[in-house]
């Protein structure tokens, strides 16, 4: 009935302008809106069945669907509570007028043809919608209104089922740190292996006391709040810890005004820290210049004239990685480097006795400092590298062996991996998806001549 | 042929000319001339231990070349200083913005070195005392060193010792040579004594004694696990003497439960109330040290006794102790000499002798596991 | 010293050597019998160093007496002194020494890192058979006053110093000697001469150390430098002086040695010195890697010689007189007792370890008492061949060369060069181990104790002969080396360890000999096997190991290789390494029964003679 009325009032309108609706199709059926799952409640996903229309074409025919418009209206809740951002819609009826009009609602989006879904992404939690559709044409024909049978309200979920898989890794990966803090503060071994370079720093440092020469630390080029420089700071607390028992000097230069600030108190600290405050002296931490090959030129002219007998290469670096180990070679010095700048690693582990390598860097603190909080967090994150390299590895697995052999165990598990552990399915599988694959795997042992009905 | 060997033994003897060295540490004033007569307690000497070392970076400090240091001390070498009293100052400029450094330590300035700027300064030295620790005449002295303190004393060598130079007087805990001794036998009347148990001395005995502050505390044997709970920890090498225990003790026979050799219990049980110089050093090692217990005679005994003490020869009739398990601590004569090796129980061959028990028995016994007594 | 008299060594048909060790002096008769050199006869005593005594050459005319006795020839005359030189019946034609009584030669070393000049300080002095009491250093941890306060309270025979490489720092070096010079230590014997001191430093702070050891009576001698740069060493001269001033000073300074000295024939050696020579020599001409080992009363010194580098360490606390005690203490009593198959009573355990102490010269007359010291042994060599791969090692501070290739095994310096798998030849030596009833019991501690891997020879110094041949060997090599090959060296036979984690009771590998013993079978997981072969047995062994078990080619890999016997013969051990013994008392009393049952460790048979 609404039909031919809503045919109606188009046919009138037809003629009163050039671009009005022409009401020639036939309107997508079964429309239904659901709230989305597992979101903050602004989300609404609205499916339908495709208009009758929406077929291809033969020949060269054109297509009589195009797309889809959906629509939607705010029903008034209990509460009465009605969004600003609606359309002005007759509150007291529910459902769309019978005089709805096409033209001046905009619609709260579009799909082309052939799809029956629509995810509205612009709800507002709490608000309860009614949604319509329409199939729509070439040259502003329409379909009718096709109504969803209830209108639904947007909620908001506290746990985003979707993500549980990631909520059991968090938690595990979580448990271990905490586990492995525990057991370190115990007193039990937490075993990190020995990181060559660092524990070369004893060597360094001693090889500059017994030859009379100076350590150099040198920080990187960027400023403090580059995360290579903390960790070369880290790193440059135990030199200068291990500088301060063995009575050798340690000189600093930066290229930062921060960074040089940050290394005096560090090194302060460690002096201290030693029992030697008496032996710090601030003037061998100095800034040189924010220039790069002006640092750089500067840091070289202290190895030629000084000839330290250890050079430390802790932070980040780009250009001068080489020129600098390659010069503190030629005088003889052992080198420490430790970047996490891949380009400037080869140069450095060419060049250098020792190179600390991305990781190991990063991990210099909690091996250095030796406190169970650093290594059990440390040893927890390994664990957690386990189990993603682990995923990958089945991961690839399974999907190469679906691909190669097309059994339905590693096709699920495939599916799995993908849409529940690191997808948003949750914890259970979806069904319609098994059921997708039930069907491909039909079509594959099924006759594989195309079915009469088809062709 | 093989009726004589060498055996070691302990010395204990009623008389014997002793001489101790009272040396300082490093050199010092002798407070004794040669001829004097001291007693125990006597200082002989007494000397100062330079103090504590303690380094100051003054370069550092205030930022200045090592050269640099020397003229801005304001204490020059050989200068006392207090704690937080200046130690040095910059020149400044314009005789403004000048840097002060105070001590950190008190003491004397030692050191000022122009190569690293450092300086040294010492603390306040650390008096030193020798004592005569045993009453006698002085007999050498060697200036600036120490001296040498003569006298006829009975003597008496223990096996292990903990604690060091002591003295008292001697007073008895047992009545006999294998009683153990126990935390009743030890009365607070022994305070300042040097007490004489016979067998095993418990650890009980031991704490009380400390308590009642006697001096030292002399018995046959001990427990290990008693000296581990009188230390504080398991020894590991029997180089002793050092220990800050409050008592002296010593053991004269070995740990575990064994009796004081008769001899020597009988020669201390005849000391009773004289005084005695006890030391509990003891070093197992390379130069030899074994605790003593020494004994001052007021005059030296008629008989020049115990001069047909023959050290460690071995013959038939001989007393003996067999000092290893399976017959550890047990008394007995020489019986027999065979001068063949023999296979023992453990299947090691090696040179024995016979032993022939109170009781009777005979055993065979490795002659390295046998200690010769006097009667 | 001695005035060595011009020795024609066609002349010498009968040398006596002592070695005077710090509980027993040992005297071995040297004779040259149908044309060879053989040891014929030996004899012990009691050192007599100490007081009452105070006099080293009763000891050795003790111990010279009982050899006269079994050889029936008169050594020593009625003066009391050796008789030489030889008549056809009576006296020898050289007598020669070597010496570790008196606690050998100690001395005190200084560096400026402990890990660099320091550690190579200790070598030199450790090579030339010196016992280190400390080492001072600038990164040693302690407070100046407190190395002062250890240097005053130590009183060695002589001090090394080292530091800087030369050019390097002079100021740590002067700082070094600036603390030893006001601390004044006395030497050990006598304050009559002065303390010695050797300079093996900087080159450039030679006129600064000077200056310092100027007054305070030094006696400063100047060496070359025995680290002039940090990638390699030179100790040479520095070994040299020690010995030098071990002479002079040292030995002329106690009870009885300048006596001894008059009578021998070659200057004194102090005895590890001597082993570490013999040793040296062995692996040279040989081309093998060698371990060995001196148990003691008081020490435990671990010689080593891996690709003709030589190390020695000694450890000053391990041994089975003096320091039972200790070697009780620091591998606790539960780690000693897992050795021994019975239940013992600890309370009685204790006083009978504390009795040994205090009485360091009784031997064990039970066969429990013997279990027990053989367990306490293990225990002692276990710990002093720990300490000996942590000291053995590459030089620390020593530029590396890297490729692109190393990105992920970069290696620190500083590794130990002990390497258990690539052991050919393991001699033990001292009381506990050489004079064992059994040589099975020997050879079970040697194999619990250093778990050697892949196929290595046991041997004995069946009376710990090494350091006369050292000395001898600086007189009359030709005497020494046929000595060494024909009397020394007590073979014991061959192991072939399974280095991995065989499962118990599954195959561990696979063998099969061929030559004059023609044997094949397998060993499992946690067996033991001993096979007999003689000592001139040879025989090519065959090895096909399971997987992940490495027998000297590589986990899983198969080995090929000659072997020979000896008194004890082929012992296969598929224990694993490293070696486990379980946690649980009676299952480990079990297990060990089980090992001591199959290579018959502890035979039954024995009628006992005492008890």
């Amino acid at each position: 009935m609404i039909k031919a009325v809503v045919l109606l009032l188009a046919a009138i309108a037809a003629p009163m302008s050039s671009l009005a609706a022409v009401i020639d199709l036939a309107p997508p059926t079964d429309v239904m809106a659901s709230d989305m799952p597992n979101d903050v409640g602004t989300q609404m996903k609205v499916i339908w069945d495709l208009s009758p229309d929406d077929v291809t074409p033969r020949g060269d025919a054109p297509r009589r669907v195009t797309g889809y418009a959906i629509f939607r209206k705010v029903v008034p809740t209990p509460l009465g509570l009605e969004s600003t951002a609606e359309a002005a819609a007759d509150a007291s009826e529910v459902g769309f007028p019978a005089n709805f009009d096409f033209e001046y609602v905009q619609p709260v989006g579009s799909v082309a043809y052939g799809n029956s879904e629509f995810v509205d992404e612009n709800v507002e939690r709490e608000m309860t919608y009614l949604y319509a559709v329409i199939a729509t044409g070439p040259r502003g024909s329409v379909s009718p209104l096709a109504q969803a049978e209830t209108p639904v309200t947007a909620q908001m979920e506290y746990f985003n089922g979707g993500k549980f898989w990631f909520l059991i890794i968090t938690l595990a990966i979580s448990l271990v740190i905490v586990l492995f803090v525990l057991i370190a503060k115990r007193g039990g071994t937490v075993k990190v292996r020995p990181i060559a370079g660092l524990e070369a720093v004893t060597e360094a440092v001693g090889r500059a006391t017994e030859m009379g020469k100076p350590v150099l630390f040198v920080p990187g080029i960027l400023d403090i709040n580059d995360i290579q420089t903390v960790a070369g700071i880290t790193v440059l607390s135990n030199v200068a810890k291990t500088s301060a028992e063995y009575d050798a000097l340690l000189k600093v230069p930066t290229a930062r005004s921060l960074v040089m600030t940050t290394a005096r108190e560090t090194v302060e600290a460690a002096y201290l820290g030693a029992g030697r405050p008496d032996a710090y002296n601030e003037d061998n931490i100095y800034y040189l210049t924010d220039e790069q090959f002006g640092y750089t030129a500067g840091v070289q002219g202290v190895m030629v004239r000084e000839k330290p007998a250890a050079c430390f290469y802790m932070g980040a670096f780009y250009a001068e990685s080489l020129i600098l180990a390659e010069t503190a070679n030629s005088i003889g010095a052992i080198q420490i480097a430790g970047t996490a700048m891949p380009s400037q690693l080869p140069f450095f582990v060419a060049a250098c006795d020792y190179t600390l390598i991305g990781e190991e860097f990063f991990a210099a603190s909690a091996y250095l400092s030796n406190d169970p909080e650093q290594l059990g967090s440390l040893k927890g994150q390994d664990i957690g590298k386990v189990i993603a390299g682990a995923l990958l590895i089945i991961g690839c697995l399974t999907a190469t062996l679906a691909t190669v052999t097309p059994t339905k165990v590693f096709k699920v598990t495939t599916l799995y991996i993908k849409d529940n552990i690191l997808g948003k399915d949750g914890i259970s599988l979806d069904q319609e998806k098994v059921t997708k694959i039930d069907i491909e795997l039909e079509e594959l042992t099924a006759d594989p001549n195309p079915r009469g009905g088809d062709s | 042929m093989m009726a004589k060997a060498y055996t070691p033994g302990l010395l204990v003897t009623r008389h014997k000319t002793h001489r101790v060295m009272r040396r300082l540490p490093i050199s010092g004033d002798v407070k004794v001339s040669l001829g004097d007569v001291v007693t125990a307690d006597n200082i002989v000497a007494e000397t100062a231990l330079p103090g504590d070392v303690n380094p100051v970076n003054l370069s550092n400090q205030m930022s200045l070349p090592p050269k640099d240091v020397v003229d801005c001390m304001l204490k020059k070498e050989g200068d006392p200083i207090t704690k937080d009293e200046p130690l040095a100052q910059t020149k400044g400029l314009f005789g403004m913005f000048k840097t002060t450094v105070n001590s950190r330590y008190a003491g004397t300035v030692e050191t000022v070195s122009p190569v690293t700027g450092q300086v040294i300064i010492r603390g306040a030295p650390l008096p030193v005392q020798v004592r005569a620790y045993m009453g006698g005449t002085v007999v050498s002295v060697r200036e600036g060193e120490g001296c040498e303190i003569e006298a006829e004393v009975a003597y008496v060598q223990g096996i292990f010792g903990v604690g060091g130079e002591t003295n008292g007087h001697i007073m008895m805990a047992c009545e006999a040579h294998d009683q153990e001794v126990t935390a009743g036998l030890i009365t607070d009347d022994m305070r300042g004594a040097v007490v004489i148990g016979g067998a095993r001395m418990t650890a009980e005995s031991i704490e009380k004694a400390r308590n009642v502050g006697a001096a030292g505390i002399i018995s046959g044997g001990i427990d290990d696990q008693d000296l581990k709970n009188i230390l504080g920890y398991d020894l590991g090498v029997a180089i002793t003497g050092r220990e800050e225990l409050g008592i002296t003790v010593i053991v004269t026979e070995g740990f575990g439960e064994i009796g004081m050799a008769e001899r020597t219990f009988e020669m201390l049980q005849n000391h009773v109330g004289d005084q005695a110089s006890v030391n509990g050093a003891t070093q197992i090692r390379a130069g030899v040290m074994r605790p003593e217990i020494i004994i001052p005679l007021a005059s030296a005994p008629a008989d020049q006794a115990d001069q047909d003490f023959e050290e460690g020869q071995l013959e038939i009739g001989r007393t003996l102790r067999v000092i290893r398990d399976p017959w550890f601590g047990m008394i007995g004569e020489v019986s027999g000499l065979p001068a063949e090796p023999a296979v023992l129980g453990s299947g090691s061959k090696a040179r024995v002798l016979e032993v022939k028990f109170p009781s009777g028995e005979t055993a065979i016994v490795p002659r390295a596991n046998v200690e010769l007594i006097e009667e | 010293m001695s005035d060595t008299p011009a020795i024609d060594p066609e002349q010498i048909k009968v040398i006596l050597a002592t070695d005077c060790g710090s509980t027993t002096t040992k005297a071995i008769l040297i004779q040259y019998v149908d044309g060879a050199y053989r040891q014929t006869h030996r004899g012990e005593a009691p050192t007599t160093v100490e007081k009452p005594f105070a006099d080293v050459t009763m000891g050795v005319v003790n111990s010279v007496t009982e050899i006269g006795e079994l050889a029936g020839r008169r050594l020593v005359g009625d003066d009391g002194r050796i008789i030489s030189p030889a008549t056809e019946t009576e006296g020898c034609d050289i007598y020669i020494s070597t010496s570790s009584a008196g606690g050998g030669l100690q001395m005190m070393v200084a560096g400026v890192i402990a890990e660099m000049t320091a550690a190579s300080a200790k070598r030199a002095a450790l090579g030339a058979g010196s016992i280190v009491m400390d080492v001072i250093a600038a990164n040693d941890g302690r407070r100046p006053h407190d190395q002062i306060q250890r240097i005053r309270d130590l009183r060695p025979d002589m001090i090394l110093i080292s530091g800087g490489t030369d050019g390097g720092t002079t100021d740590k070096v002067v700082q070094i000697a600036e603390l030893v010079a006001p601390a004044k230590p006395q030497p050990r014997f006598g304050s009559d001469y002065s303390m010695p001191i050797i300079y093996a430093g900087n080159q450039d702070a030679r006129d600064a150390v000077s200056n310092v050891f100027d007054e305070g009576g030094f006696d400063l001698q100047i060496v070359d430098n025995l680290r002039p740069v940090l990638e390699r060493e030179n100790l040479g001269p520095a070994r040299d002086k020690i010995h030098d001033i071990f002479l002079e000073h040292v030995m002329a300074q106690a009870p009885g040695y300048d006596k001894l000295m008059g009578w021998t024939g070659a200057p004194i050696m102090p005895t590890p010195g001597a082993v570490g020579d013999i040793l040296q020599t062995v692996a040279r001409l040989q081309g093998i890697n060698v371990v060995g080992v001196d148990i003691g009363g008081a020490t435990t010194d671990v010689f080593s010689v891996f690709d003709e580098t030589f190390n020695r360490t000694v450890s000053a606390n391990l041994g089975m007189s003096y320091s039972i005690s200790n070697v009780c203490a620091e591998a606790t009593m539960p780690n000693v007792l897992r050795w021994v198959p019975f239940d013992m009573d600890e309370r009685e355990l204790r006083n009978h370890v504390k009795n040994k102490m205090i009485r360091p010269t009784t031997i064990p007359q039970t066969r429990e008492a013997l279990m027990f010291e053989q367990a306490v042994a293990r225990e002692a060599l276990r710990l002093a061949y720990k300490q000996h791969k942590e000291f053995a090692t590459t030089l620390k501070g020593v530029q590396q060369q890297r490729t692109v290739g190393d990105t992920f095994s970069q290696e620190t310096g500083g590794m130990t060069i002990v390497n258990n798998m690539k052991l050919d030849l393991l001699v033990a030596s001292g009381g506990v181990l050489s004079h064992a009833p059994r040589m099975h019991q020997t050879a079970m501690m040697l194999i619990d104790a250093f778990e050697p891997e892949g196929v290595t020879m046991l041997a004995k110094d069946s009376i710990f002969m090494m350091p006369h041949l050292g000395v001898l060997a600086s007189v009359l090599p030709k005497a020494a080396e046929q000595v060494f090959d024909r009397d020394c060296l007590v073979y014991l036979g061959t192991c072939v360890c399974a280095a991995g984690t065989p499962k118990p009771g599954k195959t561990c590998f696979k063998y099969e000999l061929s030559g004059s013993v023609n044997e094949s079978g397998e060993i499992a997981g946690g067996e033991l096997k001993l096979i007999d072969m003689g000592m001139d047995d040879r025989a090519t062994i065959a090895l096909t190991p399971a997987r992940g078990i490495d027998l000297g080619a590589g986990p899983g890999k198969k080995v090929e290789q000659e072997v020979r016997g000896g008194t004890v013969g082929l012992i296969l051990d598929g224990r694993g390494r490293s070696l486990s013994l379980p946690e649980d008392r009676a299952t480990c009393q079990k297990t060990v029964q089980g090992w001591l049952d199959s290579l018959d460790v502890y035979a039954q048979e024995k009628e006992a003679v005492a008890v």
